[in-house]
C-alpha cells in the first residue's frame, strides 16, 4: 500500500513538472506561475479519473477527493518550488559565482552582473507590468491604487509581525 | 469531509505559533522556528488521523497522505508569504514607495539601495548569511564558491534550463 501511495504521489508531481516545463520552453515569456495553476486545474479532472491506473482499482468518493487534493496539492508545492530560483537574489547570486572564471568574483564585478541597479530596475518594471504603479520618462515613481493596497498590506504585515527592518 | 479539518486546524496553529514567535521572542532566524513548527504539527496530525481513522484501506492511507500534504502546502505558503512578502525585496520595494514618498523617483530609490559603504543594503543582508552558512567565502573583497554552494549553484541553474526561467534572481 505504502509502495503504491509514493508511486501515486510521484506520478502526479513528475507528471505536473513535465508538463509546466515543456510549455514554459514553448512559451519562454508566457508566466510560469499562471502556468503551473493552470497545468494543477486541468489535469486536476484527469486525476480524479485516475485511480485504476494507479491504485489497480476504483476508489470510492471519498478516496477521488483524496486523490484529487493531493494532485492539487503537489501542484501548489511545485508553484513554492519555482519561485526559489525565479525569485531568490541568494540563489541567483550563486549561480553568478558558478559561472564566473574559478567561481569567484569581487564585489564589483558582482554588482556589474548582477547589482542593485538591474535588480530595483527590474523589479520596478514587474510592479509596473502588474499595475501596481507608473513610471514616467524622468524616473518619477507614483503608486496606482493596486500599488498602494499593496504597500498598505505590507506595512500592515510588517506591523502584525513586529517587523521593523527587512528586505 | 470531516478529515480535512485536521490540516486546518495544523494551519491555524501554525500561523499561531509563527506569528506569537516572531511577535514576542523577534527571533534572528525565524525560519527554523517555522521549519520546527511544521514538522511537529505534522507528527500531531499523523497520530491524530491514525487514532480517529486506522489505515484499513487504501483511501484511509491516501486521505492521511492528502492531509499531511495540504497542511505542509499551507505552512509553507505562510511561510513563503512571510519572507517574500513581508521580507522580500518586491514587498520592502512597495513599503518604501508607500510609506516615503521622497523615494518615489527609480534614481532615489536606487541610492537608497545602495547606501555609503561597500555593500549595497540587499547584499549587506544576504552575504553574511552566505558565509555564515558555508555557501561562500569572503576574503579580501573576493567572494569565491564553495562546494555546498556549487551543488545549490548547479540545481538552481538545472531549474533555470529545465523551467525556462531565464536567468532567475527575479529579473525578466
Amino acid at each position: 500500500m505504502l509502495l503504491r501511495l509514493v508511486a501515486a504521489v510521484l506520478t502526479l508531481f513528475a507528471l505536473q513538472a513535465v508538463l509546466v516545463a515543456v510549455i514554459s520552453a514553448v512559451r519562454p515569456r508566457g508566466n510560469v506561475y499562471f502556468t503551473v495553476v493552470g497545468v494543477a486545474l486541468v489535469t486536476a479532472a484527469l486525476a480524479a479519473v485516475a485511480d485504476r491506473l494507479l491504485f489497480g482499482r476504483p476508489l470510492d468518493s471519498d478516496g477521488r477527493l483524496f486523490l484529487t487534493l493531493t494532485h492539487l496539492a503537489l501542484g501548489g508545492f511545485l508553484f513554492h518550488f519555482l519561485t526559489l530560483p525565479d525569485r531568490s537574489v541568494t540563489l541567483r547570486i550563486l549561480v553568478e559565482l558558478l559561472l564566473a572564471p574559478d567561481r569567484a568574483l569581487s564585489l564589483g564585478d558582482l554588482a556589474a552582473r548582477y547589482g542593485v541597479r538591474t535588480m530595483i530596475g527590474s523589479r520596478l518594471e514587474q510592479l509596473r507590468d502588474g499595475g501596481c504603479l507608473s513610471i514616467a520618462a524622468d524616473g518619477a515613481i507614483a503608486l496606482l491604487p493596486r500599488g498602494r493596497s499593496f504597500g498598505r498590506a505590507v506595512t500592515a504585515g510588517r506591523r502584525v509581525f513586529r517587523i521593523t527592518s527587512a528586505n | 469531509m470531516i478529515r480535512l479539518l485536521l490540516p486546518v486546524a495544523g494551519a491555524v496553529l501554525f500561523f499561531a505559533l509563527s506569528w506569537a514567535t516572531v511577535f514576542l521572542l523577534r527571533p534572528r532566524d525565524p525560519k527554523r522556528f517555522f521549519l520546527g513548527y511544521a514538522l511537529l504539527l505534522l507528527v500531531a496530525a499523523a497520530l491524530t488521523y491514525r487514532a480517529l481513522w486506522p489505515l484499513d484501506r487504501i483511501e484511509d492511507a491516501l486521505g492521511l497522505v492528502c492531509d499531511l500534504l495540504l497542511q505542509l502546502l499551507a505552512c509553507l505558503t505562510m511561510w513563503n508569504a512571510f519572507y517574500s512578502v513581508l521580507w522580500g525585496f518586491s514587498g520592502s520595494l512597495m513599503h518604501d514607495l508607500f510609506n516615503e514618498p521622497a523615494l518615489c523617483h527609480r534614481d532615489r530609490l536606487i541610492r537608497s539601495y545602495e547606501g555609503e559603504g561597500d555593500l549595497d543594503r540587499i547584499l549587506a543582508r544576504r552575504l553574511p548569511n552566505l558565509v555564515r552558512g558555508g555557501w561562500v567565502d569572503h576574503r579580501d573583497g573576493m567572494l569565491r564558491l564553495r562546494p555546498k554552494g556549487v551543488v545549490m549553484a548547479v540545481g538552481t541553474l538545472a531549474s533555470f534550463k529545465v523551467f525556462s526561467l531565464g536567468m532567475g534572481g527575479g529579473v525578466k
